[in-house]
Protein backbone atom coordinates (compact mmCIF):
# COMPACT_ATOMS: atom_id res chain seq x y z
CA UNK A 1 0.00 0.00 0.00
CA UNK A 2 2.74 2.06 1.45
CA UNK A 3 4.74 1.63 -1.97
CA UNK A 4 2.14 2.16 -4.37
CA UNK A 5 2.16 5.86 -3.00
CA UNK A 6 5.65 6.64 -3.50
CA UNK A 7 5.89 9.64 -5.34
CA UNK A 8 8.05 10.22 -8.35
CA UNK A 9 11.48 11.60 -6.08
CA UNK A 10 10.90 8.03 -4.23
CA UNK A 11 11.10 5.99 -7.35
CA UNK A 12 14.61 8.17 -8.09
CA UNK A 13 15.47 7.11 -4.76
CA UNK A 14 15.23 3.66 -4.69
CA UNK A 15 16.95 3.27 -8.18
CA UNK A 16 19.75 5.24 -7.49
CA UNK A 17 19.68 2.74 -4.27
CA UNK A 18 19.82 -0.16 -6.56
CA UNK A 19 22.11 1.56 -8.82
CA UNK A 20 24.70 2.18 -6.20
CA UNK A 21 24.09 -1.60 -4.93
CA UNK A 22 25.18 -2.88 -8.18
CA UNK A 23 28.15 -1.07 -8.12
CA UNK A 24 29.17 -1.97 -4.35
CA UNK A 25 31.60 -4.49 -5.04
CA UNK A 26 33.37 -2.62 -8.06
CA UNK A 27 33.55 0.03 -5.83
CA UNK A 28 35.39 -1.74 -2.83
CA UNK A 29 37.94 -3.34 -5.40
CA UNK A 30 38.59 0.11 -6.25
CA UNK A 31 38.96 1.41 -2.79
CA UNK A 32 41.84 -1.31 -2.31
CA UNK A 33 43.66 -0.67 -5.28
CA UNK A 34 46.39 1.58 -3.74
CA UNK A 35 47.06 -0.51 -1.00
CA UNK A 36 45.49 -1.96 2.14
CA UNK A 37 42.54 -0.52 4.34
CA UNK A 38 40.56 -1.40 7.59
CA UNK A 39 37.23 -1.74 7.73
CA UNK A 40 35.98 1.82 9.07
CA UNK A 41 38.73 3.14 6.36
CA UNK A 42 36.59 1.51 3.73
CA UNK A 43 33.62 2.59 4.79
CA UNK A 44 34.72 6.05 5.20
CA UNK A 45 35.83 6.05 1.27
CA UNK A 46 32.79 4.42 0.49
CA UNK A 47 30.66 7.54 1.91
CA UNK A 48 32.94 9.94 1.08
CA UNK A 49 33.96 9.30 -1.96
CA UNK A 50 31.36 7.33 -3.93
CA UNK A 51 28.23 8.63 -1.70
CA UNK A 52 28.04 4.61 -1.10
CA UNK A 53 26.34 4.80 3.01
CA UNK A 54 25.76 0.69 3.82
CA UNK A 55 24.79 -0.41 6.57
CA UNK A 56 27.82 -0.73 8.75
CA UNK A 57 27.51 -4.12 10.22
CA UNK A 58 27.33 -5.29 6.19
CA UNK A 59 30.57 -4.80 5.11
CA UNK A 60 32.40 -7.19 7.09
CA UNK A 61 30.70 -10.33 5.72
CA UNK A 62 31.09 -8.80 2.18
CA UNK A 63 34.31 -8.02 2.60
CA UNK A 64 34.77 -12.15 3.93
CA UNK A 65 33.06 -13.50 1.07
CA UNK A 66 35.39 -11.39 -1.11
CA UNK A 67 38.04 -13.19 0.83
CA UNK A 68 35.83 -16.56 0.39
CA UNK A 69 36.40 -16.11 -3.44
CA UNK A 70 40.26 -15.19 -3.82
CA UNK A 71 39.58 -11.38 -3.96
CA UNK A 72 41.45 -9.68 -0.94
CA UNK A 73 43.65 -10.93 1.31
CA UNK A 74 43.54 -10.15 5.43
CA UNK A 75 46.05 -9.87 7.87
CA UNK A 76 45.79 -8.70 11.59
CA UNK A 77 47.73 -5.92 12.35
CA UNK A 78 49.10 -4.38 15.63
CA UNK A 79 48.59 -0.79 15.24
CA UNK A 80 49.60 2.49 16.69
CA UNK A 81 45.66 2.63 18.10
CA UNK A 82 46.75 0.45 20.45
CA UNK A 83 44.15 -2.42 19.51
CA UNK A 84 44.73 -4.52 16.23
CA UNK A 85 43.86 -4.13 13.50
CA UNK A 86 42.22 -6.36 10.09
CA UNK A 87 43.49 -4.82 7.20
CA UNK A 88 42.38 -6.39 3.36
CA UNK A 89 44.28 -5.95 0.53
CA UNK A 90 43.77 -6.79 -3.33
CA UNK A 91 44.93 -10.07 -4.33
CA UNK A 92 46.31 -11.09 -7.87
CA UNK A 93 42.93 -12.20 -8.62
CA UNK A 94 41.58 -9.37 -7.03
CA UNK A 95 43.55 -7.28 -9.46
CA UNK A 96 42.04 -8.75 -12.20
CA UNK A 97 38.62 -8.79 -11.52
CA UNK A 98 38.81 -5.17 -10.18
CA UNK A 99 40.01 -4.37 -13.97
CA UNK A 100 37.95 -6.46 -15.67
CA UNK A 101 34.85 -4.97 -13.87
CA UNK A 102 36.36 -1.07 -14.25
CA UNK A 103 36.11 -1.77 -17.95
CA UNK A 104 32.93 -3.24 -18.21
CA UNK A 105 32.13 -0.07 -16.37
CA UNK A 106 33.51 1.58 -18.51
CA UNK A 107 31.75 0.49 -21.79
CA UNK A 108 28.43 0.77 -20.16
CA UNK A 109 28.71 4.08 -18.86
CA UNK A 110 30.29 5.18 -22.49
CA UNK A 111 26.98 3.75 -24.42
CA UNK A 112 24.83 4.81 -21.91
CA UNK A 113 26.38 8.46 -21.95
CA UNK A 114 25.38 8.13 -25.98
CA UNK A 115 22.05 7.56 -25.42
CA UNK A 116 21.38 10.54 -22.98
CA UNK A 117 23.20 13.51 -25.06
CA UNK A 118 20.35 14.03 -26.86
CA UNK A 119 18.91 14.69 -23.12
CA UNK A 120 21.46 17.32 -22.74
CA UNK A 121 20.86 18.86 -25.99
CA UNK A 122 24.30 17.67 -27.73
CA UNK A 123 23.65 17.35 -31.19
CA UNK A 124 24.24 13.16 -31.78
CA UNK B 1 35.69 4.86 35.97
CA UNK B 2 33.86 5.76 33.25
CA UNK B 3 36.11 3.90 30.90
CA UNK B 4 35.65 1.05 32.63
CA UNK B 5 31.93 1.32 32.17
CA UNK B 6 32.10 2.06 28.66
CA UNK B 7 34.65 -1.18 28.27
CA UNK B 8 32.14 -2.78 30.18
CA UNK B 9 29.18 -1.91 27.81
CA UNK B 10 31.30 -3.12 24.65
CA UNK B 11 32.10 -6.70 25.98
CA UNK B 12 28.32 -6.84 27.01
CA UNK B 13 27.33 -6.24 23.04
CA UNK B 14 30.23 -8.26 22.02
CA UNK B 15 29.24 -11.19 24.00
CA UNK B 16 25.33 -10.80 22.85
CA UNK B 17 26.88 -10.70 19.25
CA UNK B 18 29.23 -13.77 19.87
CA UNK B 19 25.63 -15.75 21.66
CA UNK B 20 24.06 -15.12 18.39
CA UNK B 21 26.47 -16.54 16.13
CA UNK B 22 27.48 -19.71 18.05
CA UNK B 23 26.89 -22.21 15.72
CA UNK B 24 29.72 -21.15 13.37
CA UNK B 25 33.10 -22.84 13.39
CA UNK B 26 35.02 -21.46 16.12
CA UNK B 27 37.72 -19.55 14.53
CA UNK B 28 35.03 -17.69 12.44
CA UNK B 29 33.19 -16.49 15.75
CA UNK B 30 36.24 -15.31 17.08
CA UNK B 31 37.47 -13.69 14.08
CA UNK B 32 33.59 -11.61 13.96
CA UNK B 33 34.01 -10.57 17.21
CA UNK B 34 37.24 -9.37 16.79
CA UNK B 35 36.83 -7.31 13.88
CA UNK B 36 33.61 -5.80 15.55
CA UNK B 37 35.63 -5.16 18.76
CA UNK B 38 38.37 -3.35 16.42
CA UNK B 39 35.81 -1.25 14.31
CA UNK B 40 34.25 0.09 17.62
CA UNK B 41 37.31 1.28 19.06
CA UNK B 42 38.31 2.83 15.59
CA UNK B 43 34.95 4.62 15.75
CA UNK B 44 35.90 5.62 19.71
CA UNK B 45 39.06 6.72 18.61
CA UNK B 46 40.14 6.60 22.49
CA UNK B 47 36.51 8.06 23.86
CA UNK B 48 35.73 4.84 25.84
CA UNK B 49 32.71 6.75 27.16
CA UNK B 50 29.89 4.45 27.63
CA UNK B 51 27.91 7.37 25.67
CA UNK B 52 30.68 6.87 23.14
CA UNK B 53 30.61 2.98 23.18
CA UNK B 54 26.46 3.42 22.59
CA UNK B 55 26.71 5.27 19.49
CA UNK B 56 29.08 3.23 17.91
CA UNK B 57 27.31 0.08 18.46
CA UNK B 58 24.13 1.79 17.27
CA UNK B 59 25.75 2.25 13.99
CA UNK B 60 26.18 -1.59 14.00
CA UNK B 61 22.89 -2.82 15.27
CA UNK B 62 21.54 -4.93 17.17
CA UNK B 63 23.49 -7.94 17.92
CA UNK B 64 21.11 -10.21 17.02
CA UNK B 65 21.29 -8.81 13.29
CA UNK B 66 24.87 -8.76 13.12
CA UNK B 67 24.58 -12.39 13.98
CA UNK B 68 21.77 -12.93 10.89
CA UNK B 69 23.43 -11.23 8.46
CA UNK B 70 27.12 -12.70 9.17
CA UNK B 71 25.71 -16.21 9.58
CA UNK B 72 23.33 -15.81 6.37
CA UNK B 73 26.35 -14.65 3.94
CA UNK B 74 28.21 -17.62 5.30
CA UNK B 75 25.80 -19.97 5.39
CA UNK B 76 24.75 -19.20 1.74
CA UNK B 77 28.08 -19.05 0.46
CA UNK B 78 28.40 -22.86 1.94
CA UNK B 79 25.60 -23.91 0.44
CA UNK B 80 26.22 -22.02 -2.91
CA UNK B 81 29.49 -23.39 -3.52
CA UNK B 82 28.30 -27.37 -3.90
CA UNK B 83 24.77 -26.75 -4.60
CA UNK B 84 23.85 -29.96 -4.05
CA UNK B 85 20.26 -30.49 -2.15
CA UNK B 86 22.11 -31.96 0.78
CA UNK B 87 24.58 -29.27 1.21
CA UNK B 88 21.33 -26.59 -0.07
CA UNK B 89 18.57 -27.88 2.22
CA UNK B 90 21.26 -27.97 5.52
CA UNK B 91 21.64 -23.82 4.75
CA UNK B 92 17.74 -23.73 4.87
CA UNK B 93 17.67 -25.95 8.29
CA UNK B 94 20.48 -23.51 9.04
CA UNK B 95 18.85 -20.42 8.35
CA UNK B 96 15.16 -21.45 10.00
CA UNK B 97 15.24 -20.21 13.17
CA UNK B 98 16.49 -16.63 12.30
CA UNK B 99 13.40 -15.17 10.04
CA UNK B 100 9.67 -15.86 9.51
CA UNK B 101 10.49 -16.56 5.77
CA UNK B 102 13.52 -18.54 6.91
CA UNK B 103 11.08 -21.01 9.07
CA UNK B 104 8.56 -20.85 5.73
CA UNK B 105 10.86 -21.88 3.73
CA UNK B 106 12.02 -24.57 5.77
CA UNK B 107 8.60 -26.11 6.20
CA UNK B 108 8.13 -26.47 2.17
CA UNK B 109 11.01 -27.91 2.01
CA UNK B 110 10.34 -30.77 4.60
CA UNK B 111 6.83 -30.82 2.82
CA UNK B 112 8.44 -31.00 -0.59
CA UNK B 113 10.83 -33.94 0.21
CA UNK B 114 8.46 -36.23 2.31
CA UNK B 115 5.98 -35.73 -0.53
CA UNK B 116 8.60 -37.13 -3.04
CA UNK B 117 9.45 -39.72 -0.46
CA UNK B 118 6.11 -40.70 -0.52
CA UNK B 119 5.91 -41.11 -3.91
CA UNK B 120 8.83 -42.76 -4.51
CA UNK B 121 8.62 -45.55 -1.53
CA UNK B 122 4.81 -46.29 -2.63
CA UNK B 123 6.33 -46.89 -6.39
CA UNK B 124 9.21 -48.93 -5.00
CA UNK B 125 6.44 -51.30 -2.99
CA UNK B 126 3.80 -51.46 -5.45
CA UNK B 127 5.20 -54.59 -7.06
CA UNK B 128 5.37 -56.28 -3.52
CA UNK B 129 1.94 -55.00 -2.23
CA UNK B 130 -0.28 -55.10 -5.71
CA UNK B 131 -3.56 -54.83 -3.61
CA UNK B 132 -2.56 -52.30 -0.86
CA UNK B 133 0.14 -49.94 -1.98
CA UNK B 134 -0.88 -47.09 -4.31
CA UNK B 135 -2.90 -43.95 -5.16
CA UNK B 136 -6.09 -44.20 -2.92
CA UNK B 137 -9.83 -41.79 -3.10
CA UNK B 138 -11.16 -43.19 0.17
CA UNK B 139 -15.08 -42.01 1.21
CA UNK B 140 -15.92 -42.71 4.28
CA UNK B 141 -19.67 -43.93 3.12
CA UNK B 142 -20.85 -45.05 -0.67
CA UNK B 143 -22.34 -41.05 -1.42
CA UNK B 144 -20.22 -39.83 0.63
CA UNK B 145 -19.25 -36.08 -1.39
CA UNK B 146 -16.36 -35.97 0.57
CA UNK B 147 -13.54 -37.99 -0.68
CA UNK B 148 -9.50 -38.00 0.87
CA UNK B 149 -6.46 -39.03 -0.88
CA UNK B 150 -4.60 -41.89 0.72
CA UNK B 151 -0.97 -42.10 -0.61
CA UNK B 152 1.06 -44.92 0.25
CA UNK B 153 0.23 -48.76 1.74
CA UNK B 154 -3.72 -49.06 2.69
CA UNK B 155 -5.72 -51.69 4.25
CA UNK B 156 -8.45 -52.13 1.33
CA UNK B 157 -10.71 -49.54 2.84
CA UNK B 158 -14.78 -50.18 2.31
CA UNK B 159 -15.81 -47.66 0.18
CA UNK B 160 -13.36 -45.87 -2.42
CA UNK B 161 -11.08 -47.28 -4.88
CA UNK B 162 -7.28 -47.05 -5.95
CA UNK B 163 -6.74 -44.95 -8.95
CA UNK B 164 -3.58 -45.14 -11.76
CA UNK B 165 -3.05 -49.23 -10.73
CA UNK B 166 0.50 -50.41 -11.64
CA UNK B 167 0.66 -46.47 -13.59
CA UNK B 168 1.60 -45.35 -9.96
CA UNK B 169 5.43 -47.02 -10.44
CA UNK B 170 6.48 -45.10 -13.61
CA UNK B 171 4.15 -42.07 -12.04
CA UNK B 172 5.32 -42.48 -8.77
CA UNK B 173 8.92 -42.34 -9.71
CA UNK B 174 8.56 -39.11 -11.92
CA UNK B 175 6.41 -37.26 -9.58
CA UNK B 176 9.33 -38.34 -6.75
CA UNK B 177 11.89 -36.97 -8.93
CA UNK B 178 9.87 -33.54 -9.74
CA UNK B 179 9.04 -33.34 -6.14
CA UNK B 180 12.66 -32.85 -5.12
CA UNK B 181 13.69 -31.15 -7.81
CA UNK B 182 11.19 -27.96 -7.31
CA UNK B 183 12.31 -28.37 -3.65
CA UNK B 184 15.85 -28.19 -4.10
CA UNK B 185 15.23 -24.94 -6.89
CA UNK B 186 12.85 -23.08 -4.03
CA UNK B 187 15.68 -23.62 -1.50
CA UNK B 188 18.44 -22.09 -3.50
CA UNK B 189 15.89 -19.11 -4.82
CA UNK B 190 14.89 -19.18 -0.63
CA UNK B 191 18.38 -19.02 0.54
CA UNK B 192 19.56 -15.95 -2.40
CA UNK B 193 16.07 -14.49 -1.35
CA UNK B 194 17.21 -14.49 2.43
CA UNK B 195 20.96 -13.07 1.68
CA UNK B 196 19.25 -10.25 -0.08
CA UNK B 197 17.08 -9.42 2.36
CA UNK B 198 20.09 -9.63 5.47
CA UNK B 199 21.97 -7.33 3.06
CA UNK B 200 19.16 -5.28 3.28
CA UNK B 201 18.74 -5.37 7.61
CA UNK B 202 15.30 -6.83 6.75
Amino acid sequence: MGRERAGPADDIAGWEIQLRKGALSLAVLAILWPGRLYGLEILKRLSADAAMSIPEGTIYPLLNRMKAEGLVDSEWVEADAGHPRKYYSLTEAGRRRARDMAAGWRAFARGLDGLLGPLFGDKG
Amino acid sequence: MSKDAGQAHLDTYLAQVHRHVRGLPDAEVREIVAELRAHVLDKLDGDLTPAGVEAAIAGLGAPREIARVNITERVVARAEARRTPLSVLGGVVRLAGLSVYGLFAFLVSVLGYLSALAFLITALIKPFAWDHAGLWIVRNAPDDLIASWHLGVTDNPRYGHEILGGWIIPIGIVLSLVFAWLTWRFDIFSLRLMRRRARRGR
